[in-house]
């Protein structure tokens, strides 16, 4: 699959990864980068995720924090709000269901594919 | 200067520029410049050239605008009832009917031909029905789908020229086109005639032009055609803004998709459909 093509998707999906990974546990930006590559995706931009997650903030669902460093420079942590939490349990839901969608459609057509070779 | 700080340095005017708020902007730049300390990298290594930086986070942090329209929410801006168009013996929509109120937003939607221009010319009256009633607000907004700019005349000159139909002063006719040029993503440069700027940029003028007078009732014809995808997003962003400052605001589409956001689904099919 072209690299083209999985970060598009992963544009429309990324809100809902980054609550998700915040649902587990706060981070900073590059953290989430890290697990989001870790999870199975391209590495992403900064460019796309930093104004993600300040939309994020922005809706209320995510809190910064800037936190000293032992080693380096300090580094702005992400944490869920309140209604960050019931966002995700939300998104979840509404995930599922366009999942669902979604493969219904794809074993629809390798079904008729299959009959139509077979 | 390092390179670092030029980068900031751009950031920070390219944020103003697209009408981010001065302190906002520096709030964004030092943290985006923090970060990437943060992460040991080169601002322009994690987020890209600065410019287009700006304009991603100029869409994330925009904020509503106040409250636009004078109606009380839910008071009812368009009615149409039993509404018909017919040329000759050809029908080309029957017995359309729809109540839109302040605070709502409707979608006209149908394949090519079924009428769906039409049927917002008359919602707007440059167009008679041929049966059925069309009730409207005074005040109110018309962003066609074609013509609603001059080639000739400036952005500025457009929002003189409109504003003085609504009675507004130059002055303050220029500052609130501007204005609204900033929350689609485009600051006009001046002296640059419309016939100048690309399809997309003239749609927006047309969208900002429907708006200029606080409108109550806003009637878009497509205006996003021409519009890249990220205008597309903001484009949206703004119907419900509009929506949420109390105007109704009724958009003609041929794309399915962002449906679910809208109050009202008015469906029209082509005659040799039905």
């Amino acid at each position: 699959m072209s690299v083209n093509l999985r970060q598009q998707w992963l544009h429309g999906f990324l809100d809902v990864c980054l609550l998700c990974l915040l649902a587990e546990r706060r981070d900073y930006g590059l953290g989430l980068t890290q697990r989001l590559v870790a999870a199975g995706f391209d590495e992403i931009p900064g460019g796309t995720l930093y104004p993600s997650l300040v939309r994020l903030e922005k809706q209320g669902l995510v809190e910064t924090d800037w936190v000293p460093s032992a080693t380096g420079p300090r580094r702005k942590y992400y944490d869920l709000t309140a209604a960050g939490h019931e966002a995700v349990a939300d998104r979840i839901g509404s995930w599922h269901q366009f999942r669902d969608s979604v493969e219904s459609l794809t074993v629809q057509a390798q079904r008729a594919r299959a009959e139509r070779l077979g | 200067m390092t390179p670092a700080e030029e980068w900031s340095r751009r950031l920070d005017r390219s944020l103003i520029e697209l009408g981010v708020e001065p302190a906002e902007a520096r709030r964004l730049t030092e943290d985006s410049h923090e970060e990437a300390r943060g992460a040991g990298a080169d601002p322009s290594e994690l987020y890209g050239p600065a410019a287009a930086y700006a304009v991603r986070l100029a869409q994330a942090v925009r904020t509503p605008q106040p409250r636009l329209s004078t109606m009380p929410a839910g008071e009812v801006v368009l009615r149409l009832s039993g509404v018909s168009k017919r040329y000759g013996r050809h029908t080309v929509f029957d017995n359309v009917s729809l109540t839109l109120r302040a605070g709502e937003v409707a979608a006209v939607v149908g394949a090519n031909g079924c009428g769906k221009s039409t049927l917002l010319k008359i919602c707007c009256g440059t167009t008679a029905p041929s049966g059925g009633v069309v009730e409207r607000t005074a005040r109110i907004g018309y962003a066609p789908q074609q013509g609603g700019v001059s080639g000739f005349l400036t952005p500025a000159e457009h929002f003189r020229l409109f504003g003085a139909v609504h009675g507004m002063g130059r002055r303050k006719a220029v500052s609130t086109g501007n204005q609204l040029c900033r929350r689609l993503g485009w600051r006009p440069r001046s002296g640059l005639s419309a016939a100048r700027l690309s399809g997309g940029t003239q749609q927006k003028l047309n969208v900002v032009l429907s708006e200029l007078n606080s409108p109550d009732l806003i009637l878009l014809d497509e205006p996003y055609q021409g519009f890249d995808q990220d205008s597309y997003l903001d484009f949206w962003d703004q119907v419900l803004k509009w929506r949420d400052a109390g105007a109704g605001v009724l958009v003609v589409t041929h794309l399915l998709q962002d449906l679910e956001r809208v109050d009202h689904l008015v469906e029209l099919h082509r005659s040799e459909d039905q």
